[in-house]
């Protein structure tokens, strides 16, 4: 069953035509890795997903629920949907805990004992047990981002997206968010959409890669084909520009 | 002599009288300054929120009256809506003039407090599932309101020394009072004068503290 489905999707800024006709079928499970040169949409995309964008037409179904149709809970869909951004967006007013137990308590109701038995083995899991009590100021940028996953996983979400979640990282700090990312994929049952220039993640990690330029998806083929035999001219001229460093 | 109206000038009766306008004064200020926190919070978030029309219909008339002086509002609540057939006492009209100016100017301070808060904490917290007032209540307001504290209180510092204005209507606070007392003598003017500064000046100094602690406590 399809988790993310875009059917003849446009999305436009003003004049600006950022996303053109987007076709697109994500499979419950499935990891997804979303590349393409910067400007290419990649971002706008995956934002469609949980709404932080509109889209102007066609119809674009998460879940089930079709995120076009104005009477489509935008809240109810993004109980299903967690989010991980390249500027992490934690609370800056809660601790790293409160940031990872404040959402299941508001949203879902969940009692507080079992709420943060959660939020402490979520919290284990990324490696960040002992910060639990700081504030995300007194955190480094990868312990951030591995924060930000656990509040999102908390949701205990259907599919989960991150928009470049390793970009505003010090190189030396990226490994452990991917790894992070690495464990959450193994899960069968989570969808994961991945926009990132990690391409070594890319091949490792996901099922298939959807390459995107100007807007246009241009690519849409499995790990293997894709890293091996791109179809596509400017994928082929993208993956050696990328892979020169 | 100056010597003498000092002794002379604070009689008993003097004392009691001008105290007497100093809990007038302190009352429309407590008053009013609950009230435009309430009504500024409101208008800010209205402003702030851009809802159709209605933003933009709570924005200018809010900016009509944060450019009048608060003179002709006092003066309008007073002498103008009795003639609408609303009668208000003094104290209440006084109450009703100052909360309508200083909540349209925290409702700036609240606006611009909001604005100044990164749209990443609402992206997050809309990603994370959390609605519009939860995000608001739970992660924009208390972040914005402790940038806000400085300049709130030093509006509401103003607030306080601007209840002096309501003896245009004759409304018995501090300032008039103390004009009363030294219409009596003029040797009681500089003495009179040198008190009710000190007392305003301990009023906000003991406001610009509490905001200091509340600053430090937030931070």
């Amino acid at each position: 069953m399809s988790m993310i489905e875009f059917n003849n999707v446009e999305k436009y800024y003003g004049n600006f035509h950022a996303l053109k006709n987007i076709n697109l079928q994500i499979d419950e499970g499935e990891t997804v890795v979303l590349i393409g040169p910067s400007g290419s949409g990649k971002s706008t995309l995956i934002r469609t997903v949980n709404g932080l964008e509109e889209i102007q037409e066609g119809n674009l179904l998460v879940n089930g629920f079709d995120l076009h149709d104005p009477k489509t809970d935008m809240n109810r869909i993004r109980k299903n949907v967690g989010m991980v951004f390249q500027h992490f967006n934690l609370y800056s007013n809660k601790t790293t805990l409160e940031n990872v137990m404040l959402a299941p308590r508001l949203v879902l109701k969940r009692d507080e004992a079992e709420n943060k038995k959660i939020a402490m083995e979520l919290l284990e899991k990324v490696g960040l047990a002992d910060k639990a009590a700081n504030m995300p100021s007194e955190l480094s940028g990868g312990q951030k981002q591995r924060a930000a996953i656990a509040r999102s996983l908390a949701m205990q979400p259907k599919a989960l997206l991150f928009d470049e979640p390793t970009s505003a990282l010090d190189p030396e700090m990226i490994g452990d968010v991917l790894d992070v990312m690495r464990d959450i994929a193994k899960d069968s049952s989570m969808t994961m959409l991945v926009v990132t220039h990690e391409m070594s993640f890319a091949k490792a990690v996901a099922d298939r890669v959807i390459f995107m330029a100007d807007g246009h998806i241009l690519e849409d083929s499995s790990t293997k084909e894709f890293f091996e035999k791109p179809k596509e001219p400017r994928a082929q001229k993208f993956l050696s520009q990328v892979e020169q460093h | 002599m100056v010597t003498l109206g000092i002794f002379s000038a604070f009689t008993p009766e003097n004392v009691l009288y001008l105290l007497g306008g100093l809990g007038v004064t302190v009352g429309v200020s407590i008053i009013s300054v609950i009230l435009s926190l309430i009504f500024g919070s409101i208008v800010g978030i209205i402003q702030f929120e851009r809802i159709p029309y209605f933003s933009k219909f709570v924005g200018m008339i809010n900016n009509i009256i944060r450019n009048l002086p608060l003179l002709l509002i006092i003066f309008f609540v007073y002498f103008a809506l009795p003639k609408l057939g609303i009668h208000l006492p003094i104290f209440w009209a006084t109450v009703l003039a100052m909360t309508t100016f200083e909540s349209s100017m925290l409702a700036e301070i609240v606006r611009g407090g909001l604005e100044s808060i990164d749209i990443g904490q609402f992206e997050g917290a809309r990603a994370n599932g959390l609605s519009n007032t939860q995000t608001m209540v739970y992660i924009v307001l208390p972040q914005a309101y402790k940038k806000m504290i400085p300049p709130i209180i030093s509006q509401l510092i103003s607030l306080v020394k601007d209840t002096s204005l309501a003896l245009g209507i004759v409304l018995s606070e501090m300032t008039y009072r103390g004009q009363i007392v030294y219409a009596q003598n003029s040797n009681y003017i500089i003495p009179v004068l040198i008190v009710i500064t000190l007392v305003y000046f301990l009023l906000n100094y003991g406001l610009s503290l509490i905001a200091k602690w509340a600053d430090h406590k937030l931070a």
